[in-house]
């Protein structure tokens, strides 16, 4: 068998606890990969459950590996995000703001 | 009774260490954390594991580093958050600076014929094809309505000098009217000098004017990529740059280089022949996707992944040159590291976010339609007009600038909200440019994960932060380039 013929271009199924592990996160990771491969994302109450598709000839093996690792960033971004996003919003709005409509006592 | 709250009031309680809005991209076992306005560092697997987990300890050297780069902060203190509102809007200052840079194409007509050339070859039929006074002078009035403190009209073709009593014409006007605007004005010809004679080096030097050209490396090399009767176009570019040079002196002129297929092997060559006629610097450029490049399948054979490496060696080569006392700089990389070192946006067209047309450059085609970008031009000139935001007889800066052509493509590709941008740690070195991912991907953001210039910027901000961190000579280079 060469190494051609080893790679999985059968779909590749890969769970994630529903508990940990947002939609938006899956989706989000999802996107980043859509030039090696597609996910069909199944959501559910206890698992998301995606199946990946190979575009080409990614490996499937190695992009699951791959898909794993950027699933648990995303979901740390997006928990970046939420807990900083009024601070974002604040200093955005400071930044930009010359109508008073901050309180400067708020920012300063 | 203001609509926000304060920054203590998000702070998880007994936390000492506040998050503030970062954004991280992991490079080879490390990870790139850059904070809201681009400023970055690297850490270790393990101190980023320390961060995510909130598990900061009282004093750290890893804290002092976050602390100085405004990742994190101390609950309740104000100061970061002002530092940072300060930097971003030092950052987007620009802006409310619209429009700098104004294109008058003078003449479509050229008497070169490049396979790739993204303007249409029409040598013939001069009043059909050259700019009229009354355009000119419509598009001066329009270029003097901008708010911008700094205006440069940049006259292009065809080839421009085919229509040098225009330009002559444009500048006079353009220096009297500025004797009452009293903006920051400057003028370039961009000219593939063929027909560079002494009275328009004469002109040129009387109001100061810069010349840009092209120059796309070694004779063999540029005169495949540029036909012309008697197959002579490099060496009357050589020799216009050499004439350019000692009349206006050497930072009067600058090239610019169309990359080709036939280019990817020759980066050293390339870089050599710049170096050869006393040039300062070089523009890595990629070729682009545009005009006839499309229309003779050039842009179709060329090989984003070959152009990186061709990059990445070019800018070695470079930093090469550099180390043996040799002071050239690689202008695409000096427009990144100006965003990811300094505060300064450099307002390069192709990297800004919202998108630099209209709002950076603007283009008065010879013909009085006005464009959002010189490739919004080349596309109308394949017929598709959609980045036509006017005309010059029937518009004004107001209605082009609130035009639905202007700002449907801003808005839609904004890179802040576009996904995969939105979540970049490179988001602020990067931009949007809705007239490539338009011309590439049928719609103005594109989908990031297939796109060119989205996998060509990455590459290239990783590699420049990789240098950056990893080799001393180059972080200095770097620092200096940016400074510039
Ligand atoms: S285009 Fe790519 S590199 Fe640029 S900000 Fe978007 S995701 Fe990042």
């Amino acid at each position: 068998m060469d190494a051609n013929e080893q790679k999985s271009d059968r779909p590749t199924e890969v769970r994630f606890a529903a508990s940990t592990t947002s939609v938006d996160a899956i989706q989000r990771a999802a996107y980043r990969f859509g030039d090696r491969f597609s996910v069909e994302l199944l959501p559910g109450v206890d698992e998301h459950i995606c199946i990946l598709r190979s575009r080409d000839d990614a490996d499937l093996d190695e992009e699951t590996e791959n898909f794993r690792v950027e699933v648990l960033d995303q979901t740390l971004r997006v928990r970046i995000r939420k807990e900083t996003e009024p601070i974002r919003t604040m200093i955005l709005a400071k930044a930009f703001s010359r109508t008073g409509v901050v309180d400067p006592q708020d920012l300063d | 009774m203001s609509r926000f709250r304060g920054a203590e009031a998000f702070a998880a309680s007994g936390d000492d260490w506040q998050l503030l809005p970062f954004r991280f991209e992991r490079l080879n076992g490390r990870v790139l954390v850059t904070n809201m306005v681009g400023e970055h560092l690297v850490l270790s697997g393990e101190d980023f594991e320390v961060l995510a987990t909130g598990e900061l300890p009282a004093d750290s050297d890893l804290v002092r580093r976050l602390r100085a780069k405004q990742v994190i902060k101390r609950s309740g203190e104000r100061a970061p958050l002002s530092l940072l509102a300060l930097k971003a809007r030092t950052r987007h200052a620009r802006l409310a600076e619209s429009t700098g840079l104004h294109i008058f194409v003078v003449s479509l007509r050229c008497e070169h014929s490049c396979p790739y050339c993204q303007v249409s070859r029409q040598s013939e039929d001069r009043d059909r094809y050259d700019m009229t006074l009354a355009t000119a002078e419509r598009g001066l009035d329009m270029t003097f309505r901008s708010p911008s403190r700094s205006l440069k009209i940049e006259f292009q073709g065809g080839e421009p000098l085919l229509n040098f009593g225009l330009i002559e014409e444009v500048v006079r006007q353009a220096e009297v009217r500025n004797r009452d605007e009293g903006r920051d004005l400057g003028f370039v010809i961009a000219s593939n000098l063929a027909l560079l004679s002494d009275e328009v080096l004469d002109f040129c030097a009387r109001h100061n004017i810069h010349i840009s050209t092209s120059l796309d490396g070694p004779a063999d090399l540029h005169n495949r990529n540029r036909p012309r009767p008697g197959r002579d176009s490099w060496e009357r570019a050589v020799d216009g740059i050499r004439r350019v040079r000692e009349t206006l002196g050497v930072d009067h002129i600058s090239a610019l280089m169309t990359t080709t297929k036939r280019s990817l092997d020759r980066v050293r060559d390339i870089i050599d022949t710049y170096v050869d006629l006393g040039l300062r610097g070089i523009f890595l450029r990629p070729l682009s996707p545009y005009g006839f490049a499309i229309k003779t399948k050039s842009y179709s054979a060329y090989d984003a992944e070959r152009w990186i490496d061709f990059y990445r060696e070019g800018l070695g080569y470079i930093l090469e040159l550099n180390r043996q006392g040799l002071d050239l700089t690689e202008y695409f990389s000096t427009v990144i590291l100006r965003k990811m070192l300094t505060n300064v946006e450099p307002g390069y067209v192709d990297l800004m976010s919202p998108a630099g047309i209209g709002i950076g450059a603007l283009v008065y085609n010879y013909d009085g339609s006005v464009y959002a970008s010189d490739e919004g031009r080349m596309l109308a000139e394949m017929g598709d007009e959609t980045f036509r935001l006017g005309h010059l007889e029937v518009d004004t800066y107001e209605s082009i600038m609130t035009s639905e052509a202007l700002l449907a493509p801003l808005e839609e590709s904004f890179a802040l909200s576009a996904p995969m941008c939105s979540d970049c740690a490179f988001e602020t070195y990067c931009g949007s440019d809705p007239v490539y991912h338009y011309a590439t991907s049928g719609d103005f953001l594109g989908r990031k994960s297939e796109s060119d210039f989205c996998r060509r910027n990455m590459a290239i901000f990783k590699h420049l932060i990789d240098l950056y961190e990893n080799d001393e000579f180059a972080r200095r280079t770097f620092l200096s380039w940016a400074g510039r």
